[in-house]
């Protein structure tokens, strides 16, 4: 408050500027390497050699202006905003690409500086144009403030001729993405973020000096995975949210802090909401997790929380659901869970579940004394089955991938299931050498890599060395196989679990790497997993099917593997915000909050914990799902032990301490205890080959009942069909 | 009276023979003229009558308490600080506050405003006003961020205020430096593509 700007003057913000700005690795011949002393505005500033002036600054606690430099980006220095000032040399330099020398005295506030940032805005402001009051950028523009604060007050641009200024035509590069290109300042992020991170070379610059024009060189949609992030990216409003264009202005909105849920990633976002309504989703640094980035489905699905929404709890009534007070429906669901005696109730968690819910939920169903607990996506019981969490979690976590110099892909496109794990494959593979194989059918994931067959034997192989492949991986350092979580619903799962942990297990061994690194992975595709298989969610679907109960829960499970038909005698309870497949076929619907609307913890597959937080209250009648749980338990007679959140997550923490802990990635270990409980698994390989169901972008963008219901993944899907048409 | 208190002020100079001071002290007193001079050091020996505190003649509890301000006073750490501002139970027992520092600004690359720690409270139920559908909320506490220069004086808030409050750890980030240079390598894979 009043004492900040004293804190600031005295350098403690200094320090924490300078983790943002300089990276040491911990390698021995960095740390090694002796330091270049250089004063930025005569302060003087260590820093390795390498470096450039505008990281020097940041050390120094002086931020330089910029708008082409991006940490995460490629430098291209062609903005010149970072123009700054050095002692005894004529001309200023720029600061982004400039490595520092012994000695330098950089003065970052000069009158030259400050000249030649003036020149630099000036110039960039006679080519943009002056709107905006329309432009969608207003209020949280780089050009904006930076004008502001380091432009001219007054302007030489009289445009006596009344010849305008520069204008360019605008693109259409799909249905995510706005453009008005006359706003472009030629920054280039968003060309180095397509071509570097998403992997995609389609957009570049054609032309120059005044004629210079960014675009798609032919005319093309600009689709990927993580096209949204080029709107962050854009300091101006050249590139701006499609969907959100003229709803908003930032000072409007309500940002909340919070975790998305539409894969199992975790990445870290702000929901920016106002009047009710969650308008845009923005990314929120982590990096351990997200980095900087946020996929497509979980920026833009965000439309489909207002749709198909269940708003009132529903019964079946002559065959229809029908609209009910929570009275009737909770007595309903209590009256057939009142019926169940022993082991003739089931769960079904879904996808979006939070572990709250999930918590209430196994209480409820084990005080009935059924343990049927089943996930979505089943995970084979043979061998050590989730007792053991090192076989079911991202081992090494998100952020180890990119030390990795071998990767085995088994059945698994990361691009699609996991588009956050695969900028950090693609990171290893441009920044590490990082050599990358993929047992499983031809698909893009947007590097090179050897396809080694879709044959699942080729696991056994590989632990054999009977494959070419194997050599490379037995040279490894540090290999690192990532399973993909779709191949253990094979019937041949737990074979497949148990030779990828031998495997793993042989290179473990063979390689020494450190003690902390850790070669099996299994990469997961649903955001409740880890915590479902945590809390001890043990069953599959074929489970249930096999024990027909008399009363099946479905907490949010809205798989298309759920059928009527294979229930023809059950009573079915579905809980969760959206209408779509579990709804349909269940008896008693209770309506539950979205991902958005409460406060719930998740883990994601790297096995760190994480909250979101609650935005919005959920729409009409629907309440946060532990809350629905626990006052049906009440009125089952079986009264849960837990009022509010505080009394839940202490439950939570009873089972499993490590769901409560925030921010923090709780390691699993006993993999060779694993894998000699796993050496008893019989059975063997199916013929059938590995087969990935996300294959191409249109599979992509709607997997769950959040982003079946947005219409923007609608048109994404439709976009993606059409380009690729148009492209054979 | 007034010639005593400036008899007092020069008598130090006077017995030095301090000429100067001798000549102020007539031109400013008439009473004070040369002849008396030589009275001064009889004046000087003349005893003041003694001054009576004052203290002696106030009842003992008011000296008591006198006697207490000039100490300290000493406060509890447990001191019970809610009550003395007001705030409704309700906002002190059933809030969560959460402590964190503020995260960049995805759309900017300015970083000069998230130096700082802040709390904030769990969300509240709002709803829409059906005047003129504009949000409405029964949360006093809706719309308020404290900031705090360090998490340490965050924390130290919130048990002064009794809040249940969590930390959320404040984001490690250290992106690697690149290089120019790595643009144009003949043999790296960070060789640009595209322009």
């Amino acid at each position: 408050m009043l004492r900040l700007p004293l804190v600031r003057a005295t350098g403690l913000s200094s320090s924490r500027l300078g983790a943002v700005g300089l990276h040491t690795t911990g390698s021995k011949s960095q740390a090694s390497q002796e330091l270049v002393e250089v004063f930025i505005d005569d302060k003087p500033v260590q820093v390795p050699p390498g470096t450039t002036v505008l990281q020097a600054a940041a050390k120094a606690g002086v931020e330089i202006p910029r708008f082409c430099y991006h940490e995460r980006l490629a430098v291209a220095g062609n903005c010149r905003m970072c123009l700054v000032e050095i002692e005894k040399q004529i001309k200023p330099v720029a600061a982004c690409a400039m490595p520092v020398m012994k000695g330098w005295r950089v003065k970052t506030n000069s009158d030259l500086t400050r000249k030649a940032r003036e020149g630099v805005m000036e110039f960039l402001l006679v080519n943009h144009p002056l709107d905006c009051p329309i432009c969608d950028q207003g209020g949280e523009c780089d050009l904006q403030d930076q004008s502001m604060a380091f432009g001219n007050d007054r302007s030489r641009f009289t445009d006596i001729e009344f010849s305008g200024k520069r204008a360019v035509e605008d693109k259409d590069i799909g249905p995510l993405i706005k453009t008005v290109m006359t706003r472009c300042i030629h920054c280039t992020r968003c060309i180095r973020f397509a071509s570097e991170v998403a992997g995609l070379d389609d957009l570049g610059t054609t032309g120059r000096g005044n004629d210079m024009q960014v675009g798609t060189y032919v005319e093309k949609m600009f689709l990927s995975e993580l096209s949204g992030n080029v709107i962050d990216l854009c300091p101006v409003g050249a590139l701006t949210n499609k969907p959100y264009a003229f709803v908003a202005r930032p000072w409007e909105n309500r940002r909340t802090d919070s975790i998305d849920v539409l894969d199992a990633v975790g990445s870290n976002i702000v929901v920016s909401s106002r009047t009710g309504e969650v308008l845009r989703i923005l990314p929120r640094v982590n990096e351990d997790v997200n980095e900087e980035w946020l996929s497509d489905k979980s920026r833009f699905a965000c439309d489909g929380l207002k749709r198909q929404r269940i708003i009132t709890p529903m019964i079946k009534i002559a065959g229809k659901l029908q609209s009910v007070a929570w009275e009737d429906a909770l007595v309903t669901a209590a009256k057939a869970l009142q019926t169940v005696a022993g082991n003739e109730g089931a769960v079904i968690a879904g996808k979006l579940a939070d572990a709250e819910a999930l918590i209430a939920l196994k209480d409820l169903f084990n005080k009935l004394g059924s343990e049927v607990l089943a996930t979505e996506q089943g995970f084979p019981k043979d061998g050590s089955g989730i007792d053991l969490r090192s076989s079911y979690l991202l081992n090494n976590t998100i952020a180890g991938i990119e030390e990795a110099d071998v990767v085995l892909l088994i059945g698994t496109n990361p691009r699609y299931e996991a588009p956050l794990v695969n900028t950090r494959l693609r990171k290893g593979y441009l920044h590490g050498e990082q050599t990358i194989a993929l047992i499983g059918p031809n698909i893009d994931l947007s590097y090179e890599y050897e396809n080694l067959g879709d044959s699942i034997d080729i696991i056994t192989k590989l632990k054999n060395g009977s494959h070419p492949f194997s050599a490379t991986l037995k040279n490894a350092k540090k290999p690192l196989i990532i399973l993909g979580a779709e191949q253990l619903t094979r019937k041949d799962g737990a074979k497949i679990v148990s030779e990828t942990q031998a495997l793993a297990n042989t290179l473990g061994n063979n390689v020494q790497a450190s003690e902390d690194w850790k070669v099996l992975n299994v990469l997961h595709t649903n955001a409740s997993q880890v915590a479902a298989l945590d809390l001890g969610y043990g069953s599959t679907i074929e489970d249930v099917k096999q024990q027909q109960p008399k009363v099946l829960f479905l907490l949010g499970a809205d798989d298309a593997n759920i059928k009527k038909e294979d229930f023809p005698n059950t009573f079915i309870i579905y809980l969760g915000s959206h209408g779509d497949q579990g709804a349909t076929i269940a008896d008693v619907v209770l309506a539950g909050a979205a991902y958005t609307e409460k406060t719930g913890s998740y883990v994601n597959t790297e096995g760190r914990a994480q909250q979101t937080g609650a935005a919005l209250t959920p729409p009409g009648m629907a309440r946060p799902d532990w809350k629905v749980i626990r006052a049906l338990s009440e009125i089952a007679g079986h009264r849960l032990p837990y009022d509010n959140i505080t009394e839940v997550r202490s439950r939570l923490e009873e089972v499993a301490p490590h769901i409560v802990r925030y921010g923090d990635v709780e390691p699993a270990n006993f993999f060779a205890q694993a894998h000699e409980l796993a050496k008893q698994t019989g059975g063997s390989f199916l013929p059938d080959p590995v087969d990935i169901k996300q294959k191409t972008l249109d599979q992509f963008f709607m997997t769950d009942v959040i982003s079946r219901a947005s219409p923007t993944m609608a048109k994404c899907v439709q976009a993606a069909i059409k380009q690729r048409q148009t492209e054979l | 009276m007034g010639s005593r208190i400036l008899l007092r002020q020069c008598v130090k100079e006077l017995r030095n023979n301090n000429k100067q001071w001798i000549e102020r002290a007539i031109a400013t007193n008439a009473q004070c003229n040369t002849n008396k001079l030589v009275d001064i050091n009889k004046a000087l020996e003349v005893p003041e009558a003694e001054q009576e505190s004052t203290e002696k003649f106030l009842n003992p509890m008011e000296f008591d308490r006198q006697q207490q301000l000039k100490k300290y006073i000493a406060v509890s750490s447990q001191e019970n600080i809610p009550i003395v501002t007001g705030i409704p139970e309700e906002h002190i027992k059933t809030r969560r506050v959460r402590i964190y520092q503020p995260p960049k600004n995805a759309m900017q690359s300015g970083t000069n405003n998230i130096h700082n720690w802040q709390i904030d409270y769990d969300t509240r139920e709002r709803w829409e006003n059906p005047l003129m559908g504009w949000t409405s909320s029964g949360d006093p506490l809706s719309n308020l961020k404290v900031e705090f220069a360090t998490k340490e004086e965050a924390i130290a808030h919130c048990i002064k205020m009794q809040y249940e409050y969590e930390i959320q750890k404040p984001n490690r980030s250290q992106p690697k430096p690149r290089s120019y240079g790595e643009n144009f390598s003949w043999n790296k894979r960070t060789r640009v593509s595209t322009k």
